[in-house]
């Protein structure tokens, strides 16, 4: 049985804009703020504080980020769930997001609050820095593997 | 004179090849967002200290003065792959609304810039001890935030102007037209 159902999403075409402004927003303040604390684990940036001190102190814009991100993104999923389903582009988005937030939570976390090796300490905030350039790489190679895409549409 | 160097620019070799190049193109763009996660967060953050909103248990130097290079390289790798960009799409930018709007966006950044340096961000280690920061230094924040997010959004109006065909000279024009074969479509145009 289909459910008759209109996205209220597609039929103003500000929406998608809007919700793409708000999602670049979204992804500046979460990963940017992660970002902050991968570049203090290569020394880079904020040396003054400790990596544990400058992540207690950014969790709580990257959580907000994290949710600005989520939040529009499913929004702009729901605009046409079919052709982001079929996109490898957007498959490997996903992976990579499922991963880095993963891995932010753990792995990085531990190496961040008790420390670790130089070595293994500069390796996590690249493997970390690596992740989330999948995620944006992913996200924007959606339009170019689907042309199809009708941004009119939306 | 400025749209005849858009043309020009873009029929250079270099810039025909580009924008013939398949996904080279969006892999500059890719990277190009992809300096907005990792030194977005930065101007966010100085400008969310100097409001009062995040990280306020640092001194306003430590983090003016520790962020500056970082952003500085930031902006330049930035700029160079949106350049990169501008000047393979050059004649059909010139006509788009959002990119005129993004570079006048930029200008004013460069105009904060020469008005708040000197006053705000070069005098950072004085804001240290003040327990409420002076309206100067919070006008220039909320400035910087309002003119990078607008950026930002212009950037991605950009994508959304058709191209005035019956206007470009350029070859190897991206036609954004659905292909079935999923890749980037391209057509020659003189």
């Amino acid at each position: 049985m289909l459910i008759q159902f209109v996205n209220p999403l597609n039929s103003s075409a500000l929406a998608f804009p809007i919700l793409e402004c708000i999602h670049i927003v979204g992804f500046a303040l979460s990963i940017g703020t992660i970002a902050i604390v991968d570049f203090r684990l290569l020394d880079i940036g904020l040396r003054r504080q400790t990596p544990a001190q400058l992540a207690k102190d950014t969790a709580v814009w990257t959580m907000v980020g994290l949710g600005i991100m989520l939040l529009s993104g499913m929004a702009l999923y729901s605009s046409d769930p079919d052709m982001y389903y079929l996109n490898y582009a957007f498959l490997g988005k996903m992976l990579f997001l499922i991963l880095a937030i993963l891995f932010n939570y753990t792995v990085h976390r531990k190496v961040v609050a008790a420390g670790a090796s130089p070595g293994k300490t500069k390796l996590v905030a690249c493997i970390s820095i690596l992740l989330w350039m999948g995620v944006v790489f992913g996200g924007i190679f959606i339009g170019f593997l689907n042309p199809t895409l009708d941004l009119k549409k939306v | 004179m400025l749209l005849s160097f858009a043309q020009f620019i873009q029929s250079t070799a270099f810039f025909t090849e580009l924008r013939g190049s398949g996904y080279v193109y969006p892999v500059i763009l890719s990277l190009h967002m992809v300096t907005i996660a990792l030194f977005g967060g930065m101007i966010l953050m100085t400008d969310m200290r100097l409001l009062g909103l995040a990280m306020r248990s640092y001194p306003v130097s430590d983090v003016i003065d520790q962020f500056r290079t970082p952003k500085r390289i930031g902006f330049v790798v930035m700029v160079a792959l949106g350049l990169l960009m501008a000047c393979c799409k050059a004649e059909e930018y010139y006509y788009n609304d959002w990119f005129r709007l993004k570079m006048a966006l930029l200008a004013v950044v460069a105009l904060h810039a020469l008005i708040f340096r000197r006053r705000v961000y070069n005098r950072a280690a004085e804001l240290d001890g003040m327990s409420s920061l002076p309206a100067g230094a919070k006008l220039a924040a909320g400035i910087s935030l309002v003119l990078w997010i607008g950026i930002a959004c212009a950037g991605r109006g950009i994508g959304y102007i058709e191209p005035p065909l019956d206007k470009i000279h350029a070859q190897f024009f991206e036609v954004p037209t659905a292909s079935p074969q999923g890749a980037v479509t391209t057509a020659y145009r003189h």
